[in-house]
């Protein structure tokens, strides 16, 4: 890819928003149904509905490997915050293994996250949500962090042991990092890499559905349904239109 | 059709461009603003670099050089007619040194040296005649 020079538009990359806590907020336009694919990340986020604008309900997501619907009214909203993968200890300290695909809501969410359920906060959602920012994030592995990066650039097309190599430790050790700070394998996360960007191929590559299987390095066809059978919960070739892609609707924090 | 670039995904494009300015010689023809793009001035084949990320905004996979392993199976080569001396440069400024300059039997000086991320680079004399 090149850049030409003079091009202005601020470009921003996936790393960029994998690499920093995101704000999001949402607010339905009409009722419906969408269609949350899972990022192994976690979300904080405060949901009001239409009927009592006030009044926010504190969400914690755990690190999500399925896919879940989410029903709302129109004039629902969210704020959320994305934490980056590795921030998942942060949120769910011991609970982490646990919390894979869980969902902690109202009091469940304020005993782990203290500041979501303040009820009278300064400067509103978005202010409350920044506020529940780790402070310290000195435990962050760069081990773990170089193996997300390359996990994303091959698109998921690596295998744990040489993703283990390339990052200078063991399988095992790696594996534990994931488990540890992210709350899922690491083959679970390579997985989810490789389902996305074979989504997108799909989506707006342009190409036939055999063509994103085989680019997206899943052995057929046969192979590429699965994964989307169990990240997506579709099949490649109905894709549904009331998708949320993670990352879509963020602004920086 | 013909060759208009040859574009390394690299993890830093401003330090490879440094870097290659250095070890090889070479004149930075711009760095993007965004830093995720630079082209060397090589003339009418641009020798570019974009960010390793840049490939991933772009629904590419790739596998990021690394110095640890082998190298990719491929190379850019840089024509010199003094190839002990761009070599000796190379290494002085941080590149591994693979193969020190030999001369083969069709009369061309041929040497190696990998880059600060491990990929290959031939400097060798012009194949048949000066460069």
């Amino acid at each position: 890819m090149q850049i030409p020079i003079g091009y202005q538009e601020v470009i921003e990359t996936p790393k960029a928003s994998r690499t920093t806590e995101a704000l999001w907020s949402f607010r339905a336009g009409q009722a419906g149904t969408s269609v949350v694919l899972p990022d192994g990340r976690c979300d904080l986020i405060l949901r009001a509905s239409a009927a009592k604008p006030d009044e926010y309900i504190p969400i914690v997501t755990g690190p999500a490997t399925f896919p879940y619907s989410v029903h709302f009214e129109k004039g629902d909203v969210w704020y959320g915050l994305r934490m980056r993968p590795e921030r998942g200890v942060a949120v769910w300290g011991s609970q982490l293994l646990q919390a894979r695909d869980h969902v902690a809501r109202g009091s469940d969410a304020e005993a782990l996250i203290p500041v979501l359920g303040e009820t009278s906060c300064d400067g509103g959602p978005m202010d409350q949500l920044k506020r529940t920012l780790p402070k310290n994030s000195a435990a962050d592995s760069s081990k773990l962090t170089h193996a997300i990066d390359v996990i994303h650039s091959t698109g998921g097309r690596v295998r744990v042991e040489n993703l283990s190599c390339i990052v200078g430790c063991s399988p095992r050790h790696l594996n534990r990092l994931f488990c540890g700070n992210v709350g899922v394998r690491v083959k679970s996360y390579i997985q989810l890499a490789q389902f996305h960007r074979t989504l997108r191929l799909i989506c707006s590559g342009g190409i036939t559905l055999s063509q994103a299987a085989y680019e997206g390095g899943y052995a057929d066809h046969a192979h590429m349904t699965r994964a989307f059978q169990a990240f997506g919960g579709f099949s490649p070739s109905a894709i549904p239109e009331n998708l949320h892609l993670p990352g879509v609707f963020h602004t920086h924090v | 059709m013909k060759l208009g670039y040859t574009i390394i995904y690299v993890a830093d494009v401003p330090r490879s461009i440094a870097f290659y300015e250095a070890a090889f010689g070479l004149q930075r023809k711009f760095i993007h603003e965004s830093n995720l793009y630079g082209e060397l001035d090589t003339g009418e084949t641009t020798l570019a670099f974009a960010g390793i990320e840049a490939a991933e905004m772009n629904g590419l996979s790739v596998l990021p050089n690394t110095p640890k392993g082998p190298a990719a199976a491929w190379e850019v080569c840089l024509v010199t007619d003094d190839v002990r001396t761009a070599f000796d440069r190379a290494v002085a400024k941080g590149c591994t040194p693979v193969n020190a300059p030999s001369d083969k039997p069709w009369g061309q000086t041929v040497s190696y040296v990998r880059d600060l991320d491990g990929c290959l680079v031939e400097i060798a004399t012009p194949v048949g005649g000066s460069s």
